[in-house]
């Protein structure tokens, strides 16, 4: 179940959770955007912690840690693939801003993974499917979209159980070298998948019995309204946007190292 | 009045050979709690399916025969139009929800029909509060047991306030008390509401004392209709593998060796009971 507990969605409300998702996701490009503008480090360290209040109000700090504990290795690769560009790009010297260049490459990146995982982690796949169903987008997808969530839980338990069943019966799944490993679970596979389609036809038989196309004009129980806290974090994003869109124009913003050495 | 009525009614899955349903014709009375039972495979799942059109507008298939439900003939209906008079309740209760919260599923049937939101909100909460699960209605329906799950099975068809409600072995995937609930619930909204019940069950010990009506079928076709106490207690009955109520079976027993309890055949143990007691009571 493990590798599947990252997905399950687990019900909090705290003032972040609550926000409507479509303003959720306008800051979170709002941070995007920031992100792609500046190629230094300090405003991008800003941009980062701009988030910290965030996750903080929202209570998902230890996830949202865990998250970013995540994108180590690639951040390392990222860190180091910009170093040895810069490297060779500049004859085989390495100056303190080519080390500044790379980790501001970097921050840049945890910066992106970080929104992200702000905006995922305080959505509720409802909320998601009710703001999918506000774009011009067909209801079938966000229904297609929130019951895929909803039966991710139901599958992950459905291949422990075949899994342990196949073992059992003497299947070895962490057996052999990489390409034997992979077909070790076709047994385990091909159940899961003759289910998954009963399972589908158990449930297409379910929503037309529920009147599933009765109307084109369908209502829905919850509906997003805006509310108070929304109007705040849509100004802030604005002003986000707006001093980021200035400094970026009208303000040479200096590296780390000239920083620290004009303020000494 | 007759509100589920078929005549002649047989039916050929597509690329069957031979016809699932042959020849059935049945009536079910409104307000009826009408118990449908047989051995595995005698096709009730089936026959529920022409109940509300998925037979023959989603599976297709040959239909013969006619069929009327609600006073309408379900061939000329499609499912979403019948859905509004009959609700189907399914045998695996996991597979009949779709949404992320209870409530959400409960409306959804509701949202289909486009009714609008305030009065699907007090419809959502009536049907949560009958089928006694109103305080979960926040939950996803990963955190419930199955015998809740299958409440709110009932309560989403509920929610659209239909004249029938068709159960097709709703319990088999639970444990005693949970399916001991269901019948309960089910009971009281035949009862209270006048609902008329089409349950599809072959654990009889808990729910023939419910029935008004009984009909046993085998492979696709009625082999009996009829009351419930004439056709238990007889002896043909239990020839053709019917989950005969334990309380039946020993008034059965105790009639063959001369002792008569009462005049009524029971089915279900407090009404054995019930004879016991009168029978042991001193008379004077
Ligand atoms: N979708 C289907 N397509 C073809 N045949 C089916 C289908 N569903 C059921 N059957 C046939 O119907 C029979 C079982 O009927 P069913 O109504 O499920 O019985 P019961 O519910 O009494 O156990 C099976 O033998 C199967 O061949
Ligand atoms: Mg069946």
């Amino acid at each position: 179940m493990s590798v599947f507990d990252g997905l399950k969605y687990r019900k909090v409300s705290s003032p972040i959770h609550d926000l409507d998702p479509r303003i959720k996701f306008f800051y979170v490009c709002a941070i995007f955007v920031g992100a792609i503008l500046f190629w230094t480090i300090l405003p991008l360290l800003i941009l980062f912690a701009i988030q910290i209040p965030f996750v903080l109000l929202a209570g998902v700090k230890r996830e949202w840690l865990r998250s970013l504990r995540g994108t180590i290795f690639l951040a390392a690769i990222i860190f180091l693939t910009n170093l040895i560009v810069r490297y060779f790009a500049s004859g085989g010297a390495l100056l303190v801003t080519d080390l500044e260049f790379a980790a501001a490459m970097t921050l840049r990146f945890i910066v992106l993974v970080g929104s992200f995982s702000v905006f995922f982690l305080t959505t509720s796949p409802d909320h998601l499917g009710l703001a999918l169903e506000r774009t011009r987008m067909p209801y079938e997808f966000s229904f297609a979209f929130t019951t895929a969530v909803r039966f991710v839980p139901v599958l992950a338990e459905e291949a422990q159980t075949i899994m342990d069943a196949q073992k059992a019966r003497g299947l070895e799944l962490e057996k052999g070298n990489f390409l034997k490993r992979i077909r070790n679970y076709i047994p385990v596979l091909v159940p899961l998948i003759v289910s998954a389609i009963r399972r589908s036809l158990e449930l297409a038989e379910a929503m037309e019995s529920r009147a599933w196309g009765a109307t084109k004009k369908r209502t829905n129980l919850y509906i997003l309204r805006l509310k108070q806290g929304d109007f705040i974090l849509f100004v802030i994003t604005i002003v986000i946007l707006m001093v980021t869109v200035y400094v970026r124009i009208y303000i040479d913003v200096p590296g780390l190292s000239q920083f620290l050495s004009g303020v000494s | 009045m007759v509100i589920i009525e078929t005549k002649n009614l047989s039916y050929t899955y597509p690329g069957g050979t031979k016809p699932s349903l042959n020849d059935v014709s049945i009536k079910i009375k409104a307000g009826e709690f009408a118990l449908i039972t047989g051995s595995s495979g005698s096709r009730k799942t089936t026959i529920c399916r022409c109940f509300n059109g998925l037979i023959p507008h989603f599976y297709k298939g040959e239909l013969e025969g006619e069929i009327r439900v609600a006073d309408k003939d379900t061939t000329k209906h499609p499912t979403f139009e019948m859905a509004k008079e009959v609700g189907l309740v399914f045998q695996n209760p996991e597979n009949q929800l779709f949404a992320l919260s209870i409530e959400k599923d409960v409306a959804f049937g509701l949202e289909n029909l486009g009714v609008p939101r305030e009065k699907m909100r007090q419809r959502v909460d009536w049907a949560l509060k009958l089928a006694g699960i109103y305080d979960l209605r926040e939950r996803s329906p990963h955190e419930i047991s199955g015998g809740q799950q299958q409440r709110v099975a009932i309560a989403a068809v509920l929610a659209m306030q239909p004249k029938i409600i068709v159960l097709d072995e709703p319990t088999s995937f639970l444990d005693p008390l949970s399916a001991k609930k269901i019948f309960e619930v089910i009971h009281d909204l035949n009862r209270k509401l006048g609902i008329t019940v089409v349950l599809v069950e072959h654990r009889l010990d808990l729910t023939a004392k419910y029935a008004d009506h009984i009909i046993i079928m085998d492979k696709g076709r009625v082999c009996q209709d009829g009351n419930p106490r004439t056709i238990l207690g007889a002896e043909s009955t239990r020839l053709i593998g019917v989950g005969i109520p334990k309380a039946t079976l020993l008034f059965q027993m105790l009639a063959k060796d001369g002792l008569k309890l009462g005049s009524v055949v029971p089915l279900s143990s407090d009404e054995i009971a019930q004879s016991l007691l009168e029978a042991i009571k001193p008379h004077d």
